[in-house]
């Protein structure tokens, strides 16, 4: 089973990402902000991460590169409100980059690809 | 040269964090782009100057290891140059550690850590450059070509005997300039169609669409790889970006123009020895293209005794101020400042740095001496590479290089073991 780190500072967003992930088969692991965030990927090394940008404390942006500079491995999904953010530079080095909606069907297409695309390239990595 | 309008909209940066391993002792405490070449110039300031005749003066430095040095002589040589209310700068970047908490780990991750420069200066494009190679060139002819082609990525190149491109970054360009082949470091280098005993490779030296490069740095930023360029970059563009390759070649001549890779001893030997040519390839003194240093306040070089045996002589050399030379002769050398030659002294063939002092009787031949070592009177160097190279390195080419800190012709302290 698939596991996921989501970091939402919105208590009833994380509610719904954990019932409806779970629903899709994944193990999810909720954080509350980009912190938290940092920490869980490093505890249980999940096989990926999802990362509201708009957070207080360590926003999304941060916990990106810091999670990736601990392991630049772990595919981190950048899932927001706002368009502007792709205007980040920092953001490009997101697996992907999600505008944030009620309807989860994109996010969880996302990840589908993300993970598909993580076991191709460890398949690539062990031949 | 690039128009003001082009100049503002145009970052450089200067990858200057390598350890310079194969400089070593002369890269022991300092960057290797701070070694000392030419006798008053440091290597970085041949880049430096290269960038801010062609116009370019939004200059970041990418530095690591033993920056003190290079960061003192930026200081002292170079930041009066730009003006910052003129949106001018040349600024030294060591690893922020904020973006990632470590050192640079290659060179394209050392762009990915500091996209947040690239992100507050929004520039339309990107010149990376090396700060250790030896060359003149205008980045303003390769800019233009850059953007008259269409071009994502251009990177410049020059000719070179396949045997010594192993090392290097090797181009397999179409007759348009498309490169549609990069191999870095190859055993095998492909020779160019025309000519099967060269080679076309990369000089370091890089014209980027911002948005390419940091797309690049970026997805390679979430990969296993070593951040590399050369290795992991560039061969991933080539077939689905726009590569291009500029050659670069002597604006007087149209040939191929002198560039030099100061990456090994041997080679900064040769390097500064071909200055001391009567017609040197590499011209140091162009007005229209000064190359800028610091310069200490010393007093003007002196000979001193006319008469005999005891005559100072200077033959095809290059001597920086400071320098007495006091009844020696030096031959065929490149001395930095302060440089002190004795009676009877012989130096032939050799690069002395600051402050060496060689004594009475003294020989040298094709050896580097770095900072404030004192010859003493009366030894040899240079002439019995077995006894040499008990004491110093002595390179596959046959110099010999006496490190800073050397303590030569000293008496053990009482009770030392003589041999340590």
């Amino acid at each position: 089973m698939a596991k996921i780190v989501v970091a939402e500072d919105h208590e009833h967003l994380r509610k719904l990402y954990e019932v409806e992930l779970q629903a899709e088969g994944y193990e999810v692991v909720l954080a509350r902000d980009g912190r938290e965030a940092i920490e869980l990927a490093q505890a249980h090394r999940p096989d990926c991460v999802v990362l509201d940008i708009a957070m207080p404390g360590v926003d999304g942006i941060e916990a990106l590169l810091k999670i990736l500079s601990a392991d630049n491995e772990i595919p981190v999904i950048l899932n927001t409100a706002y368009a502007s953010y792709k205007d980040n530079f920092s953001t490009w080095a997101a697996a992907a980059y999600v505008i944030k909606s009620g309807d989860l069907t994109e996010l969880k297409d996302t990840i589908r690809t993300v993970l598909a695309e993580r076991s191709q390239q460890a398949g690539a990595a062990e031949a | 040269m690039i128009t003001p309008a082009v100049s503002r909209q145009t970052t450089a940066f200067v990858l200057a964090g390598g350890e310079g391993q194969r400089l070593h002792p002369l890269t022991r405490i300092r960057a290797k782009p701070a070694v000392t070449f030419g006798g008053v110039y440091r290597l970085l300031d041949f880049t430096l100057s290269n960038a801010v005749n062609s116009g370019l003066r939004r200059i970041h430095v990418l530095v690591q290891y033993g920056s003190l040095s290079l960061a003192r002589h930026v200081r002292r040589g170079w930041a009066h140059l730009l003006t910052d209310d003129l949106g001018e700068f040349v600024d030294l970047v060591t690893p922020q550690r904020t973006a990632a908490d470590r050192f640079y780990a290659g060179t394209a991750d050392s762009i990915f850590q500091n996209v947040s420069l690239l992100q507050d200066e929004r520039p339309d494009h990107v010149v990376l450059l090396s700060g250790d190679h030896v060359y003149r060139m205008d980045y303003g002819d390769m800019m233009t070509s850059h953007r008259e082609r269409g071009a994502a990525l251009t990177i410049a190149c020059i000719a070179l005997p396949r045997e010594l491109c192993t090392g290097l970054g090797v181009l397999e360009v179409m007759e348009d300039g498309r490169v549609v082949g990069f191999q870095e470091k190859p055993a095998d280098p492909i020779p160019l169609p025309d000519d099967p005993s060269r080679s076309l490779v990369s000089m370091g030296v890089y014209v980027w669409e911002t948005e390419t490069l940091v797309r690049r740095v970026a997805d390679d930023a979430r990969r296993r790889t070593t951040h590399d360029f050369g290795r992991d970059i560039i061969p991933g563009m080539i077939g689905s970006d726009p590569v291009y390759a500029f050659p670069f070649r002597d604006p007087h001549t149209g040939g191929p123009a002198y560039w030099r890779d100061v990456g090994t001893l041997d080679n900064y030997w040769q390097t500064n020895m071909d200055l001391v040519e009567p017609v040197p390839q590499f011209n140091l003194y162009d007005p229209d293209w000064p190359f800028y240093t610091y310069r200490p306040q010393v007093p003007p070089t002196k000979t001193v005794f006319a008469m005999g045996r005891r005559a100072a002589r200077i033959t095809d050399s290059l001597v920086a101020d400071g320098c007495i030379i006091s009844g020696g002769r030096v031959h065929r050398s490149v001395l930095s400042f302060d440089v002190r030659v004795e009676s009877y002294a012989r130096v032939d063939e050799s690069v002395l740095m600051r402050g060496v002092h060689v004594g009475s009787g003294a020989r040298l031949r094709r050896v580097v001496v770095d900072r404030e070592v004192r010859i003493p009177a009366g030894m040899e160097i240079g002439f019995d590479l077995e006894r040499d190279r008990q004491l110093f390195t002595v390179t596959p080419g046959g110099v010999v290089v006496v490190p800073e800190g050397s303590a030569l012709g000293e008496e053990p302290a009482p009770g030392a073991i003589p041999a340590g």
